[in-house]
């Protein structure tokens, strides 16, 4: 096992512990309040902790496992991002018309899951090639969904502004710098876009972790 | 611009806040606590003890929150600061 491969799996090892640690902080609103719109933050960080965790199969390349586990990290990181989007899109809705329309689109989202996995288990032969095209495209929706929930982080900034309100829009912009790196480098194969891309993933997970460290431990501390 | 209407988290979580903060006077004044709270006399009242019911608060008369109103507060507020740092609005 070379040196990079070693690197990339503990990388993305500490990714999914990371995420993990980070969906079980992102628990606490739906715990709380129960609401169903507050479950796509938990939902979100556990499929990106899951998808990570097969990253590191992948790398580590075990005999046993199928060929198709490229594409359950695929669907993992696809939908993780869906369930921020729906998040953030409903935080602020509350009528009646939103929780139905909110409980439509969940329910959707779970259908749209099962239905990819089926196809994935069920599909025996999906080509290398054809994966790195929707991993494309993949990347370019992650964009799209990353980009929406900065702008409405960033507006809810604007409509109270705190200092601590700043992080969370930057953590998701390092982000969505990542997947535009990654993005970049499966066009030119640019090294620096490719480490870049690794950093700012660790930049943006750092913040998150450090904003739920704050409201949970420290404000207890000054409590 | 319309105003959400708020569910009974919010509310209770709401009502405790203010009788944590009056209580730092002498006496709870209820008609002070009404126009904080922002709810008819009446239905005030019925908070109050849905709360002392939940153990939130010591009784009906002293409003003084219980060990667990402090801790439920506490946890309220952590979460509801969580929220607002993440960019999600809690009617």
């Amino acid at each position: 096992m070379s040196q990079y491969v070693e690197f990339r799996i503990a990388y993305e090892v500490t990714s999914a512990i990371l995420c993990f640690i980070l969906a079980w902080f992102m628990a606490k609103p739906y715990r709380l309040t129960r609401e169903i719109r507050y479950l796509g933050l938990p939902l979100a960080f556990s499929f990106l902790s899951v998808s990570y965790f097969f990253s590191a199969v992948i790398y580590a390349q075990l005999s046993f496992l199928p060929n198709n586990i490229l594409w359950f990290q695929l669907i993992a990181r696809t939908f993780a991002f869906l369930f921020l989007a729906m998040t953030y899109h409903f935080s602020k809705k509350s009528s009646k018309t939103s929780q139905i329309l909110l409980n439509v689109t969940f329910s959707l989202i779970i259908v749209a899951i099962i239905a990819s996995v089926a196809a994935i288990i069920f599909t025996p032969q999906f080509d290398f090639e054809s994966y790195l095209s929707t991993s494309g495209y993949v990347r370019i929706f992650i964009v799209v969904c990353l980009t929406y929930i900065t702008i409405h982080v960033l507006r809810s900034h604007i409509e109270k502004p705190q200092p601590n309100t700043l992080l969370i829009p930057l953590g998701y912009i390092l982000l969505a710098i990542s997947q535009y790196s990654l993005i970049i480098w499966a066009v030119d194969l640019s090294m620096f876009a490719w480490w870049g891309a690794l950093v700012l993933r660790w930049g943006g997970l750092a913040i998150f972790l450090f904003v739920a460290y704050v409201s949970f431990y420290k404000s207890r501390k000054k409590g | 611009m319309k105003i959400p209407r708020r569910d009974k988290l919010k509310i209770y979580g709401d009502l405790l806040s203010v009788l944590n903060d009056e209580s730092k006077n002498e006496r709870i004044v209820l008609t002070r606590v009404q126009v904080r709270i922002n709810a008819p006399f009446d239905r005030l009242k019925k908070y109050i003890t849905d709360l002392s019911d939940l153990g939130l608060i010591e009784d009906e008369t002293s409003l003084k929150l219980t060990d667990k109103g402090r801790q439920f507060l506490r946890e309220y507020e952590m979460i509801l600061d969580f929220m607002n740092r993440m960019g999600l609005a809690y009617r």
